[in-house]
């Protein structure tokens, strides 16, 4: 609790900002509550003063009646600016908060991603920040309100009369217990029927993903068993539910009517001993049953308390999270020129060694050093270390033991941003954005001009299929990129890759999911990508990196062989036997 | 003649028309919606005379005339009408909302099943997500009418007649119709309002759940977006999304709060009403003050229903769209079917002929396939290679009856394939996908798929023959280990192992079809399968197609697919001799030579 409670305060800081306007949501409040605490007592006085007399007047009735719909008319205006002012409030905050929040999550290390799911992610700055406003708009409402509304008929009760107004408070912890014993079952019955919903939910949208293997497989029967067993148990979950939400309900209207009843006793005997007058007892009765709301409101909201809290220190956790990759203090200026950041693009290892974990080794003593403009190729088999390598360079994670160096200086005495700026990576997986091809390519950056996307698309050898798309550069892609074939995103990440003019480009498995065909497709476009900059290529297929500089073979995070395809070849060791391997037949030297 | 299945019927019979369906439920259960609507009836019967006996409570009270023991009489009086009502209602309630969940469930039942019918054409027509809105959203419309529209409209008519017989009888009938005017209004402001409403809210959950999908995009990305620096154009992006957000929010709150302000209004007007004409009535006699406060109490009672007319327009209006669309659904007929007399035969060889076969997609310009012949004899084994979308997987998808080929164009063993009854067919084929699709349950289960009842040592020896049973032992919990939604845990080569050990374990199918299905497995592991294959090719007749020519090294003949059609026929020795695909595709794989020329 006090993590959440010390989380809860970290984000009061983007309520206290409003502090004027929820003073002012709490005067309107307090006018709203007033007003209805009135209105019974306008209808008393009416009863008291102007009906029961022996000879009752109809002006002040008149009057009175004018109040009544004056009074409620300043109640429901006060209500409404209330509610829509407190709505803007909780709005603004839960937007500071995703706003914040999303901030904090980009500027996080890769190694934060690797260990959060992305959907849990999605949960913290989509739901959570949601809960937490909550706290704001639902429960700080509710103490007010309801709170204001007990203390209030509660005072006009004892205005009226103490003795009867005292014992009337006995029905307060009978209302309170109930409705307490009653919100743990429905919130017990609700868990339940929601998870079983979701796992119904869930089951129905794999087996309609699966439909076919489930058809195919002769699995029609069995799936649907199981169907029925989910649909069953999320049936009587739901029906259960149901069934406690009645109960509460009609409890709550019994307890209702029973206090009338008791306050027809006891105040009818009052009347009857000329304690007090009709109006009086009309009053009462009409206030005990006001009770009713705010207590089941307060508990209502005792539960939006509780998932807030969780809410916010689930968000209080990320929030809490620092970046593990972080900036030097004073970085090492990088000279711009008039063609952008002044690097040759020389890139070095020296003695690196690197684990994701304290005990695991995936990169051992890896030396090597790239001239500028080189083509170089990594070759090895899966889990050999080779992205790990590109990850090093990006500064995805620091090192264990020695060094990287661009042009001689270290990565970690950069920026990152203008170690970024130097280099761009394609890999595997190509991310696209819902946008246009235009902005896909230029990554939402205004400051890329046109020719430069442009000119990149046609050097990626893109330009032609993107032409063909309806609306030409200004085509919309859908995230998942669905309707583009996987060449087709290919060539767009290269695309992108190049209108950021990167003086070392890093092609991490570019070209892996695609088909032999359109792979030879691609191979042209990457001798035109590669020109004039660092070329680092984590190779899917050896014909890739054939004609490399430079082929370094790794093995169990270490360089094993090194030098280009014919040296290699000539060793006779893992690289020639990596190429016969991956040769569809023995035949390989015979057929060429 | 529905393929397949026939246990859907015992669900519904007959199913084509959900209006219908909803009417049979009903039908079917009339006495228990009597007994819940009767119960309801009586309810509000017990719930008028409450107002009524504080009304003559209070004129005995101001005639002086009252005792202590007539208080007492009064309040118990009141006690237990009350209990009458709160027990009538609490029945007649659960009566008629737990029918509800049982329509909601049988409904469910229903959908189920009829989606297991309809083929694999339905299922690329239409996404998931919009399937799944029928299950989410029509079903939950039309379970909200019939439990929560029911309840509230008999509860509302009721009431409402109760409550303006007993105002009119017992009152004055000038005091009910005067202050009933503004309230009168209420039902119309919930029937604007509420729609206006409805849509607000659906924007404002169309930019959340853009927000959340602009959020996973980024996050996905993130290394793109690190490695580029971009993180402040991410942010920039996504603040709009929440500037829009709280746009639309505060548009539904505008609705809403005028909402909430209407309603009280016209029904503080309407008291209003009643206090000075009812006052003004006491004052001339004409009622009693016992008469004046039982009507403000009705006058509260009133307000109830006339709100629950409003929403119950709304339930029954989304209701009825909701049904025309499962009746949609429920009408679509499987364009898979069993033959009408289906050859049977108690034992298959496996021999596969393809004669002229020729294919188009409905709605497609140009043919799939065209003219496409083949025979692979029993015991033998077939490589098919093309480019992507040369009809490899339409080839394969045929065999499998996942759309219809022609008649006569593929046969086993010179039977039709349309000539078999379908389960018969699936039951004489194994199949590995390309995808390597899995069920969120254990590894085991996935690989028993179609055999949840085989030994242990069944499933392991699969396991084993696929090459995934090393992995399946370092797993935490073996076999019993739940691999996630769609097989997340395992990467995309031990997924298709999984599903490659799912294909073997059908030891009783005769021909074995491999659909790109070692394309994420590596080359070692690659070979080692292939030689598990051979081993098992004796009794099998396989089919594999593959981008990755080393997987086709051994088999007995290759066709190579272009455009639809055979361009080339042989085996891997006599097709890199000639020029064609197959020689550059093979060119490309040994070694390519085109980098840096």
């Amino acid at each position: 609790m006090s993590d959440s409670a010390s989380a809860m305060r970290h984000l009061l800081g983007y309520a206290r900002r409003h502090w004027r306007e929820f003073l002012a949501v709490v005067g309107l409040v307090m006018v709203y509550v007033l007003t209805q605490v009135m209105q019974p007592w306008l209808v008393k006085i009416v009863i008291d003063q102007d009906l029961i007399v022996r000879h009752p007047h109809f002006r002040s009735i008149l009057v009175i009646g004018l109040i009544y719909l004056g009074v409620t008319v300043v109640g429901l205006f006060a209500n409404f600016t209330q509610n829509r002012k407190l709505q803007w409030i909780g709005q603004r905050i839960v937007r500071d908060i995703r706003n914040d929040l999303f901030t904090h999550i980009e500027s996080l290390s890769v190694r934060f991603f690797d260990t959060h799911e992305t959907g849990r992610l999605i949960t913290n700055v989509a739901s959570d920040t949601n809960q937490v406003s909550q706290f704001f708009t639902s429960f700080l409402l509710s103490l007010i309100q309801d709170g204001m509304s007990i203390i209030l008929i509660m005072g006009a009760m004892l205005l009226l009369n103490w003795k009867i107004a005292l014992l009337s408070f006995l029905v307060i912890p009978v209302i309170v217990a109930i409705s307490a014993v009653f919100r743990k079952k429905l919130r017990e019955n609700y868990r339940f029927t929601r998870s079983q919903y979701s796992r119904l939910i869930g089951y129905t949208a794999e087996n309609l993903g699966g439909m076919r293997i489930t058809q195919i497989f002769n699995q029609e029967k069995k799936q649907f068993d199981q169907h029925t067993a989910l649909n069953r148990r999320f049936t009587d979950g739901n029906i259960s539910e149901y069934k406690w939400s009645v109960r509460f309900n009609r409890t709550f209207n019994a307890l209702g009517n029973l206090s009338v009843a008791l306050m027809m006793w006891v105040g009818g005997m009052a009347v009857l001993h000329r304690t007090i007058e009709v109006g009086v007892l009309y009053a009462f009765i009409t206030y005990i049953q006001q009770f009713f709301n705010p207590i089941n409101s307060l508990t209502q909201n005792w539960n939006t308390l509780q998932t807030s809290m969780i809410s916010a220190e689930r968000i209080g956790g990320v929030l809490l999270t620092e970046a593990e990759i972080t900036d030097a203090p004073a970085p090492v200026e990088v000279p711009l020129g008039p063609s952008g950041i002044e690097i040759e693009g020389e890139v070095a290892f020296n003695q690196v060694s690197f684990g994701y974990s304290p005990d695991a080794v995936v990169l051992e003593d890896i030396n090597f050093r790239v001239k500028p403009r080189m083509f170089v190729g990594f070759v090895g088999e899966t889990g050999a270390g080779k992205s790990t390598l590109m990850s090093l360079l990006t500064r995805f994670y620091d090192v264990r033991k020695g060094s990287i160096t661009v042009d001689g200086i270290d990565v970690r005495s950069l920026r990152q941003s203008d170690l970024h700026r130097i280099m761009a990576i394609v890999q595997q997986d190509v991310n696209l954005f819902s946008g246009t091809v235009r902005d896909n390519i230029r990554m939402f950056r205004e400051e890329i001009r046109e020719e430069t996307v442009q000119e990149a698309a046609h050097v990626a050898g893109a330009d032609e299929f993107i032409r063909q798309l309806p609306g030409g550069y200004d085509a919309w892609i859908r995230a998942k990129g669905a309707n583009l074939s996987l060449g087709q995103r290919q060539l767009l990440a290269f695309a992108r890759a190049l209108a950021l003019q990167p003086k070392i480009l890093i092609l991490d498995e570019a070209t892996a999911s695609l088909d032999s065909a359109t792979e030879m497709a691609l191979q042209a476009g990457l001798t035109r990508i590669a020109a004039g900059r660092t070329t680092l290529v984590i190779a899917h297929r050896l014909s890739t990196v054939r004609h490399a500089d430079m082929i370094y073979v790794m093995d169990h995070g270490r360089i094993v062989e090194r030098g280009n395809h014919e040296e290699l070849l000539a060793l006779n060791g893992q690289y020639a036997r990596m190429v016969s391997k991956a040769a569809p037949t023995e035949l390989v030297e015979r057929s060429f | 003649m529905v393929a397949a299945i026939n246990f859907s019927v015992a669900v519904w019979g007959e199913v084509m028309d959900p209006t219908s369906i909803v009417r049979s439920f009903i039908a079917k259960n009339q006495w228990k919606y009597l007994l819940g609507v009767l119960a309801i009836g009586t309810a509000e019967f017990f719930q008028v005379r409450i107002p009524h006996i504080l009304g003559r409570f209070i004129d005995r009270l101001k005639l002086g005339g009252s005792t202590e023991h007539a208080i007492l009489s009064f309040a118990l009086e009141l006690a237990i009408v009350a209990a009458g009502y709160v027990l009538a209602f609490g029945l007649g309630q659960t009566r008629i909302g737990q029918l509800g969940r049982t329509w909601e469930f049988e409904m469910r039942q229903a959908l189920f099943a009829h989606w297991e019918t309809l083929s694999s054409w339905y299922f690329q027509q239409h996404s998931v997500g919009d399937l799944l809105n029928h299950s989410l959203n029509d079903v939950t419309a039309v379970r909200q009418a019939l439990s929560m529209g029911l309840n509230q409209i008999s509860q509302a008519i009721f009431l409402f007649i109760a409550t303006l017989f007993m105002t009119m009888k017992t009152i004055d009938w000038r005091l009910t119709l005067f202050s009933l005017v503004p309230i009168l209004f209420i039902p119309v402001v919930i029937a604007i309002i509420r729609p206006q409403v409805r849509l607000r809210s659906r924007l404002v959950q169309e930019s959340l759940s853009d927000m959340s999908e602009r959020a996973e995009e980024s996050f996905q990305a993130i290394r793109l977006i690190k490695a580029s620096s971009n993180e402040p154009v991410e942010v920039d992006r996504f603040t709009r999304r929440t500037e829009t957000i709280v746009e639309r929010q505060m548009s539904l709150v505008r609705m809403n709060t005028l909402f909430q302000a209407l309603v009280p209004l016209l029904s503080g007007i309407g008291f209003t009403v009643g206090l000075v004409y009812g006052g003004w009535l006491v004052v001339h006699h004409r009622i009693s003050l016992g008469g004046f406060v039982a009507f403000t109490v009705y006058l509260s009672m009133l307000v109830q229903p006339l709100m629950q007319f409003g929403v119950v327009i709304n339930l029954f209006q989304n209701a009825s769209a909701s049904l025309l669309r499962l009746q949609r659904l429920l009408a679509v007929t499987p364009d898979i079917r069993d033959p009408e007399h289906p050859l049977e035969r108690p034992h298959w060889e496996g021999t596969l002929t393809a004669q002229h076969l020729t294919f188009r997609y409905p709605n497609a310009k140009h043919n799939a396939l065209s003219e496409v012949s083949f025979i692979v004899p029993e015991g033998t084994t077939l490589g098919i290679v093309g480019r992507t979308g040369a009809g490899k997987t339409t080839l394969l998808n045929l065999m499998l009856r996942d759309y219809d080929p022609p008649p006569g164009a593929l046969a086993i063993d010179g039977v039709d394939i349309r000539g078999i009854r379908v389960s018969e067919l699936r039951h004489l084929v194994a199949y590995v996908p390309q995808d390597g699709f899995l069920f969120s349950t254990t590894i085991g289960n996935n690989i028993a798929f179609s055999r949840p009842t085989v030994v242990p040592q069944a499933v392991k020896e699969a396991a084993q023959q696929s090459r995934i049973w090393e992995t399946i032992r370092d797993l935490p919990q073996g076999m019993d280990t739940d691999i996630g939604e769609r097989g997340v845990m395992l990467s995309g080569g031990q997924r298709q192992r999984t599903a490659i050990a799912r294909a073997l374990i059908k030891s009783d199918a005769k021909i074995l079809i491999l659909d790109d299905s070692l394309s994420a497995v590596d080359t070692l592991t690659e070979s080692e399968i292939l030689e598990v294959l051979r081993t098992v090719r004796g009794k099998k007749t396989v089919i594999i197609a593959a981008h990755r020519l080393s997987a086709l090294r051994d088999t007995d003949q290759i066709i190579v697919l272009d455009k639809g059609s055979i361009t080339q026929v042989g085996t891997h020795e006599s097709l890199i001799q000639q020029t064609g695909i197959y020689r550059d595709l093979y060119r490309i794989q040994a070694g390519g030579d085109s980098l840096h020329a």
